[in-house]
């Protein structure tokens, strides 16, 4: 069975260039378009969106206005913006703040970006493991330190359990750390 | 100052001479109007005393003659005259005389009118050249407003047509990626083709037909070079695009120093190729310079564009002289050449863009006004002198540090 695809959300007022890279992208991705701001919350709302890539320069809502939204509102979706020249500036500030994943210029190389877009859903992959792995971790370590102290010292040798009480409460110390930035 | 006397009278003549000699004039003699006009077109006088009747040509007539000359420095004309009515004088100054002296006249009258005369000249003179300097000025304005609103004109072109260059290349990938599908299905039913035994023969007729009305073979041999052709042909459009914004200057980008002779050695090195195909020698004439901080690659491009001009300009066997100098606040690259040079409609269109004298297809007109763009993006100055037929030289002033030094954009290159 083939593994499932990644899906993309492409945003763009121009419907050109949602059939261009829907084309483009289809056999790889599963693929759903917006052409504005507006619909692609509401597409995000409605389905699982693995990689968002949008158009900066759009009437009412910019790409990068979109983008701080979704950051927000949906923390997995790995976030793409790509832009003509002449609005480099709010894209450079977006990326440094932290709420992009890439930046791409018109006119795009179609095979680099179907490789952006391979190494994006790589991205989110990662992020949604690195979630998981947070999330569950805290219940883990707590079930790790009860068992520990229903355990037998002698059972299990009482330099070990000291160890094992001490790493559990130093990777819970790291968690919380974690999860505070 | 150069005096011509006209007068018929070798007497007066001779007074009004000796006269002048004491004053220290450079004077030169008529003995009439003729004669006059003669040493008139051949000696760059600033005041001329002329008697008013003379034999051939009369004083007014030499007047008349010299106002109508209209060189470009001003003459300062007295009239000498033993008519005194007030009528004449009005007749002499409508025809251009500056003044009028009644003889007989005395000494000292002549020579304040005289000095009167040389301030007139000198104040003429002062007011030529401010005259010539606002010309200029307004010729520059004019000029660097042009550049400016074509700036701002390509700059919003540049992004304009970026929009749909981005999703026609797209395009061409995707259906160079479909047809493959499509041509590999095709295939696969032309093997099944001969295992459809229970096809009905008309529509095997028919695709038999078809299939040589449209010739296949040749669609599946040239749609792929016809894409690629396409592609290409769009890659071409997106680097001119990629000019245009060169020339409107829209990026920033860091300053590093840069050593411009060891810029013109590397530029000449790309342009080998033309240089021995058309047999050019090269002369080079570097004073040491001091490095100059710009943005290197620009400037190397200007370096290019502009040594790539002098050798399409050049003939087989000519010259091509590159000479560096260092000045007071900048540098200065000289490219000169021998070719057939530029006239001066051409002039004053060189730096805009898409001007171009080349043969169709060979320029894009570009190169200079980018060039233009970044030279003075960096605070400097481009300038060409050239006559038709004999060459062209093109200076180029770097500022050693540019005053519009700005900090420099990050670049954008993005991590999570």
């Amino acid at each position: 069975m083939p593994i499932a695809k990644h899906s993309v959300l492409i945003v763009d007022d121009e419907a050109d260039v949602l059939l261009s890279l829907t084309g483009l992208l289809r056999r790889e991705f599963k693929v759903f378009t917006a052409n504005s701001g507006a619909e692609a919350l509401e597409i995000m709302n409605e389905h699982e969106i693995h990689v968002v890539m949008t158009d900066q320069r759009m009437p009412t809502m910019t790409g990068v206005e979109l983008m701080q939204q979704l950051r927000n509102e949906h923390p997995e979706a790995v976030r793409i913006v790509f832009t003509g020249y002449a609005d480099t500036r709010a894209v450079i500030d977006a990326i440094n703040n932290g709420e992009l994943y890439r930046y791409l210029t018109k006119p795009w190389d179609p095979d680099d970006l179907i490789e952006v877009l391979h190494q994006a859903t790589a991205k989110h992959d990662e992020l949604v493991a690195q979630a998981k792995l947070r999330n569950e971790m805290e219940g883990y370590l707590n079930d790790a330190a009860h068992l520990a102290s229903q355990a037998n010292p002698e059972d299990v040798g009482a330099e070990f359990l000291t160890e094992f009480n001490s790493k559990t409460e130093q990777l819970q110390n790291c968690l919380q750390r974690s999860g505070d930035g | 100052m150069k005096v011509l006397v006209a007068e018929d009278s070798p007497l007066m003549r001779r007074i009004v001479v000796s006269l002048l000699e004491t004053w220290n004039y450079e004077i030169f003699e008529a003995a009439d109007g003729e004669e006059a006009w003669q040493v008139f077109l051949n000696q760059p006088v600033s005041l001329v005393i002329t008697d008013w009747n003379m034999p051939k040509v009369d004083g007014l007539e030499l007047i008349r003659r010299i106002r109508k000359a209209n060189t470009p420095n001003y003459c300062y004309l007295i009239l000498l005259t033993a008519k005194s009515e007030k009528g004449d004088l009005v007749t002499a100054m409508e025809a251009g005389a500056d003044d009028f002296l009644a003889k007989p006249f005395d000494a000292e009258e002549l020579r304040v009118r005289l000095r009167e005369g040389e301030r007139i000249i000198r104040l003429q003179q002062r007011l030529m050249r401010q005259n010539a300097k606002l010309r200029d000025t307004q010729a520059a304005l004019v000029e660097s407003e042009k550049m400016a609103s074509l700036g701002q004109l390509a700059a919003g072109m540049a992004h304009e047509i970026n929009n749909p260059i981005a999703f026609v290349i797209n395009n061409l990938a995707v259906l160079r990626r479909e047809l493959e599908a499509v041509f590999e299905l095709v295939a696969k039913f032309d093997q099944l083709r001969q295992h459809a035994l229970d096809a009905p023969p008309e529509l095997l007729q028919e695709i038999a037909e078809f299939e040589e009305q449209c010739d296949i073979a040749w669609i599946q041999e040239h749609l792929a070079p016809l894409i690629q052709s396409s592609t290409q042909g769009l890659t071409r459009v997106r680097d001119i695009v990629e000019n245009l914004r060169d020339f409107a200057r829209l990026d920033q980008a860091t300053e590093e120093e840069l050593q411009l002779s060891r810029a013109v050695s590397s530029t000449l090195d790309i342009l080998k190729y033309m240089i021995e195909e058309k047999n050019i020698r090269v002369e080079l004439d570097f004073d040491p310079v001091p490095k100059v901080l710009c943005r290197p690659d620009k400037i190397l491009q200007v370096i290019y564009n502009v040594v790539r001009n002098a050798l399409q300009a050049n003939e087989v066997g000519d010259s091509l002289i590159i000479r560096l100098r260092r000045r007071r606040d900048c540098a200065r690259i000289e490219v000169e050449d021998f070719g057939c040079g530029i006239d001066q409609e051409a002039m004053s269109h060189v730096f805009e863009p898409f001007f171009t004298t080349k043969p169709v297809g060979t320029g894009t007109g570009l190169g200079l006004a980018v060039s233009y763009g970044v030279v003075k993006d960096h605070g400097g100055e481009i300038t060409i002198d050239s006559e038709p037929g004999q060459g062209t030289t093109v200076r180029i002033d770097l500022p050693y540090k540019p005053s519009s030094c700005g900090t420099p954009a990050p670049q954008p290159i993005a991590a999570i």
